[in-house]
């Protein structure tokens, strides 16, 4: 893509200081009743910042707990209650709307050239859907707090004497600003993409929001229904999830997994397209395979609908059901190893720009192909038997889920850093921080991998005693990864404080969202931009741009 | 929110009660020693195992020989190489994988077939497990049963039935390599041979509430002479005291101490010590205040209300918090001869 | 929203009763915003009818489970309120049509005609579904009154269904039909009462002149939805009606 002259050398010179969409307003209604996309994204970034903390400190509080096997703080129930608030806070409030919302929100229009997303009145809705949520949920603890786990399996959740229509109604909300988000990107990427901007064009970033939002919209609906569903049983015993009434808990399984399995690819595929990004940005070489890139993004999205019963293989379903979950499960394994290839590939022979985003990058790539192979381990049928419910499901998850969708979204989180607020972080500070994380994370949870196997069933507050020294290891591992934590949130706060300019094209970008100034105008673009070459072709790249900080 | 982070000041009990001792791990040292016959368990996921680490630094490697070789040394320094696709490179990294994981499906597929055809030799040896929270209620063949503990004949195919009385949870003997979700309402049944004499870990695998990582059970694989003695049935002297307490203990141990302790500290239900203090040679109740049929009351602890309190635990609930919510299933299927075990184990209590 | 000198479109108003129309800031040209919207709403009725799909699953779930349930429940409905109820939908689908037609060619009169017949037709409709709700609260079938009263755990009964006529008491979970006929149909219930506010709020933007030839979308994407809800009861009443 790109032009052939950088739209930042078009600048209209403007007396003094040109405005962007960070000072164009000032006050708290310019904020709350926005329409920017940018502020919009600003606001969900730090809502699932904060959430991303409540929920890591609600993990610390889970590993301290698991020093001693007879558990250290708590008593079981407060346990229970407090794993369930880790799963559900991350799950729901941190990992699925927190690229689209934050990065997806601040980017997609920049990268496809609009002024705005498509339906901003819908955006700033589904923000708000989200902080009702959240605020939901936080209230859902204040009045007991819920001890289901996050997957709410009937019919203990419909047993338990506990705030579980709050938090249902908390999802609902939740699935609604998914859904909404989703709709508006999928409109947002066929009605308003730049002159020339074709389909294999537009960045791989886009194409997995999009493969993204189809899943939002098509399966966020299920979760929504379910819930409801729920909610009634609870209220006035419906009897279809409550054995005691004739129900079966399997159709809640059913109901759950066939919105999150795809769920787990609503998380992933939008880390795939930040990883596409940055790889090929920080080795300043085109993206290896682009179109098999893009096609496996969305033959993930169609196939991830129809592999959610290998969340179900204890649950005794038939022989039919079991063989095409399985064989199908491996299926969806080849899209993903053939992106994995594809970055690696990239990698290879370019121009390897060691910084900050490129260490969390390059971190991605290591933890998601151990996240991604142990994935292969579980989905064969025999041995998913004896791993099913273990923490080796743990550790696996946790090496997508936080290793790999938490690393890119810092990733992603690091790359767009100066084009967001025109600033740049401490680059030692950051390096540490990444190192830190990277090593604290394979502390977590590599002994997890090695108890699960052994034997070591999830969601226990107490434990026999042979697990004691793993549980001992990952407990420091997890304190480790939290002081790494802790350090990146200190240097990027610091960077908005110490205001140390970041350069117009901080990283030698080439696709539409480097080619706006930095912080970019309310409106995106002073000229509408027109789209005249391949995507990710750096001979286009007018290296005099880089070096010119923000003004 | 501060509530919810603070400990209870009830000292949590949460241990399991007998645990087995640690299963001898295989040479590898990844998983359990195996103590059943489904070998190919092992088998694919050593396979597996192998595939992902030969892969895995396949990655690794290329990834730190580019980092290593293609820095970028100057601000300006261009890519090495330009390329954007290589059809046949991409083919042959698509082909491979498919074919490595379309054996791993087959080899899976096939094991599960295994493991999910019963044998007739197992059907002929059917027991009953019934999960409720939290414990394991074990029903052999010829009828008897036992709590918390099972006992199987080392070499002869077996086959449980599941059974769950509240919610799901599921049956997962690690060693054995078998797990299966308990559903109320649905029928669910394993199968399996043990290999090998010992003891071992039978676990919880799914989340069934507060106590879920006590609801744990001892899986004791014998000889078929050592079984005959019906081991989980000893032999109760009723006229040894010291035989009725010991059983009393053991009892406690295998049903009881879910909920119960003997130290004076609250868990789910309140604690058996104190119930009686020892006056000379006698045991005396203490005055306990109880709700019955909504009216609150107060009762002296006697022998008639311990058999009430197992029989029909909500008869007469303890009006304290959080006794007076909780719910106690019914331990009905206790005899005569077991309860009176307990009773002499309570009075024991007061002995020192 | 600061313009940094970009005029937004405007689309004239066809006459001096209408108000001309600007075209939202981002977009380029009204085909544009047109596009969009619409794309978007076909989006969102695609949730809705996955959202449905969740409760036609669990219909067809429990009815291949308990048929003779479904089967004796089925005969307890009154097919002819249901067929009443269909036939005051489809009546109004069309009367919807015709003011989302009457939008288009600026005829403000006859699309505010139209659009209040809808109006009433939702209101009929409701009208007859609650004698329907109220005769099956008098026969035990679904006590309203009861129907947060939790379940009896001693008893092991549902406080909301008693039977008084016994009409359910040789099949197994009698209560199942009803508890999907009642959740099915108080959600789509809702949708009704939900579209009948839209189309309130369309005929306000009527009388003021907003929407016309140059500019209908909203009357068109409000028609949309009101025959999405037709069409969702379409589905209900076979299922729940006639079945048996």
């Amino acid at each position: 893509m790109t032009t052939n002259v950088p739209v930042i050398d078009a600048h209209p010179t403007v007396p003094g200081l040109p405005k962007n969409y960070l000072n164009c307003s000032r006050g708290f209604m310019s904020w709350a009743g926005t329409l920017d996309h940018k502020r919009i994204g600003i606001m969900y970034l730090i809502g699932t910042l904060l959430t991303f903390l409540a929920g890591g400190v609600f993990a610390l509080l889970v590993r301290l707990h698991l020093w001693e096997p007879h558990g250290m703080l708590f008593t079981n129930e407060k346990y229970n209650q407090i794993f369930t608030l880790h799963g559900a806070f991350m799950v729901f409030l941190f990992v699925i709307p927190a690229i689209p919302g934050a990065l997806g929100n601040m980017v997609l229009p920049l990268m496809l050239g609009a002024k705005d997303v498509a339906l901003p009145r819908l955006n700033l809705l589904s923000f708000y859907l989200w902080l009702s949520g959240a605020v939901l949920a936080t209230l859902a603890i204040v009045l007991g707090g819920f001890d289901t786990g996050w997957t709410f399996y009937a019919p203990y959740s419909l047993y338990t004497n506990q705030a579980v229509v709050t938090i249902g109604l908390a999802i609902f909300l939740l699935g609604f600003s998914s859904i909404f988000t989703g709709l508006n990107f999928i409109v947002t990427t066929h009605k308003l993409r730049a002159a020339g901007l074709t389909w294999f064009r537009m960045p791989l970033f886009v194409w997995a929001i999009y493969a993204t939002a189809i899943l939002q919209v098509l399966a966020t609906p299920v979760l929504g229904i379910t819930v409801l569903l729920v909610a009634f049983e609870r209220l006035y015993h419906i009897g279809i999830f409550d054995p005691r009434l004739g129900g079966d808990p399997v159709l809640f399984e059913h109901f759950f997994w066939f919105y999150s399995h795809p769920a787990v690819y609503i998380m992933v595929l939008p880390a795939f397209g930040i990883i596409s990004e940055t790889v090929s940005v920080h080795s300043r070489k085109p993206l290896f395979g682009y179109k098999l890139i893009a096609f496996s993004s969305l033959a993930i999205a169609i196939i991830s609908f129809l592999v959610w019963g290998h969340h179900m293989f204890t649950s005794g379903q038939s022989t039919y059901a079991m063989f095409a979950f399985s064989f199908l499960t491996f299926f969806v394994a080849i899209p993903t190893a053939i992106k994995e290839f594809s970055w690696v590939a990239t990698i290879w022979k370019g121009s390897i720009a060691l910084n900050s985003p490129m260490l969390y990058t390059l971190a991605f790539l290591i933890i998601f192909a151990i996240g991604g192979l142990t994935g292969v381990i579980l989905g064969a049928l025999n041995v998913d038997l004896h791993l099913h419910d273990t923490y080796f499901v743990v550790a696996h998850f946790h090496y997508v889920m936080m290793g790999s969708i938490a690393l890119a979204f810092f990733a992603g989180l690091h790359h767009w850093w100066p084009k967001m607020f025109g600033v740049i972080y401490d680059e030692t500070l950051a390096k540490i921080a990444c190192g830190i994380i990277f090593v604290g994370f394979n502390i977590t949870f590599v002994p997890q991998f090695i108890m699960g196997s052994q034997g070591m069933p999830r969601r226990y507050a107490t434990y026999v005693d042979e697990f004691h020294g793993y549980h001992q290891v990952s407990t420091i591992g997890a304190m480790i990864l939290g002081s790494g934590v802790a350090l990146m949130v200190y240097y990027l706060v610091a960077s908005l404080l110490q205001r140390k300019p970041a350069m117009e094209n901080q990283w030698g970008g080439v696709t539409l969202d480097w080619q706006t100034p930095t912080p970019p105008p309310l409106e995106n673009f002073y000229a509408p931009p027109k789209v005249t070459h391949e995507v990710y072709d750096y001979s286009t790249l007018d290296l005099k741009t880089l070096q010119r900080p923000v003004s | 929110m501060i509530a919810l982070l603070t400990q209870d000041p009830q000292a949590p009990v949460n241990y399991v009660a007998n645990p087995a001792p640690a299963p001898v791990l295989d040479k590898w040292g990844q998983l359990p020693e195996l103590a059943s016959t489904f070998d190919h368990v092992d088998g694919l996921f050593y396979f597996t195992y192998i595939v992902c680490i030969f892969f895995f630094f396949l990655i690794l490697g290329v990834l730190l020989f580019s980092v290593v070789k293609y820095r970028r040394k100057t601000w300006d320094q261009p890519a090495a190489s330009n390329v954007t696709h290589n059809t046949p490179l991409e083919v042959v990294w698509t082909v491979i994988p498919l074919i490595i994981v379309m054996v791993m499906f087959a080899w899976g597929f096939k094991g599960c077939l295994d493991m999910t055809t019963v044998p007739h030799e197992a059907s002929r040896n059917t027991y009953v497990a019934t999960a409720k929270q939290w414990a394991w209620d074990f029903k052999y063949p010829n009828g008897s049963t036992s709590t918390n503990e099972v006992w199987l004949v080392v070499g002869k195919p077996v086959q449980f039935y599941l059974e769950s009385t509240d919610v799901l949870h599921a049956f997962f003997l690690p060693s054995m390599r078998v797990k299966r979700d308990i559903i109320p309402g649905r029928f669910q049944s394993v199968w399996f041979t043990p290999t090998i004499t010992g003891e071992f870990h039978l676990f919880c695998a799914e989340y069934c509430g507060k106590d879920h990582s006590r609801m744990y059970a001892q899986a004791h694989v014998v000889t078929q002479a050592e079984f005959d003695k019906e081991p989980w049935n000893p032999p109760i002297d009723e006229t040894n005291l010291q035989s009725l307490i010991e059983n009393g203990k053991r009892i406690f141990g295998q049903q009881c101490v879910t909920c119960h302790t003997v130290n004076g500290t609250g868990s789910v239900g309140p604690t058996w010590k104190g119930l009686f203090t020892k006056q000379g040679d006698q045991y005396v109740g203490r005055q306990r205040e109880v709700i019955e049929g909504g009216q609150k009351k107060t009762i002296t602890v006697d022998d008639a209300y311990i058999i009430e309190s197992i029989k029909q635990p909500d008869q007469k609930k303890v009006a304290e918090s959080p006794y007076d919510r909780n719910t106690m299933s019914s331990f009905a299927n206790l005899d005569d001869k077991r309860i009176k075990c307990l009773i002499a184990y309570i009075k024991s209590l007061a002995d020192n | 929203m600061s313009h940094d000198g970009h005029h937004s479109v405007v689309i004239p108003a066809p006459g001096p009763e209408f108000v001309p129309h600007t075209v939202a800031h981002h977009f380029d040209t009204p085909v544009q915003e047109f596009q969009s919207l619409k794309l978007g709403f076909w989006l969102f009725l695609a949730t809705e009818i996955l959202l449905f799909g969740g409760l036609f699953a669990a219909y067809f779930y429990y009815h291949d489970l308990y048929p003779e349930t479904f089967r004796e429940g089925g005969r307890l409905l009154s097919w002819k309120l249901g067929a009443l109820n269909t036939s005051v939908l489809l009546a109004s689908s069309w009367t919807m049509a015709m003011g989302v037609r009457s939008a288009q060619t600026s005829q403000k009169k006859k699309t505010l005609i139209f659009c209040g017949l809808t109006v009433l037709g939702a209101a009929a409709f409701m009208v007859v579904k609650f004698f329907e709700y109220k005769s099956k609260h008098d026969h035990g079938l679904v006590i309203f009154t009861e129907l947060f009263s939790g379940y009896d755990e001693a008893a092991k009964q549902l406080p909301w269904f008693k039977d008084y006529d016994g009409a359910m008491a040789n099949v197994p979970h009698g209560h199942m039909f009803f508890a999907i006929y009642l959740t099915m149909t108080a959600i789509h219930g809702i949708h009704v009462l939900i579209g009948a506010g839209l189309i309130l709020w369309i005929m306000k933007g009527t009388a003021k002149g907003r929407f016309h030839a140059g500019y209908y979308l909203p009357v068109d994407l409000v028609g949309l939805y009101w025959h999405l809800v037709d069409l969702i009861w379409i589905f209900l009443f076979p299922l729940l009606y006639l079945v048996p």
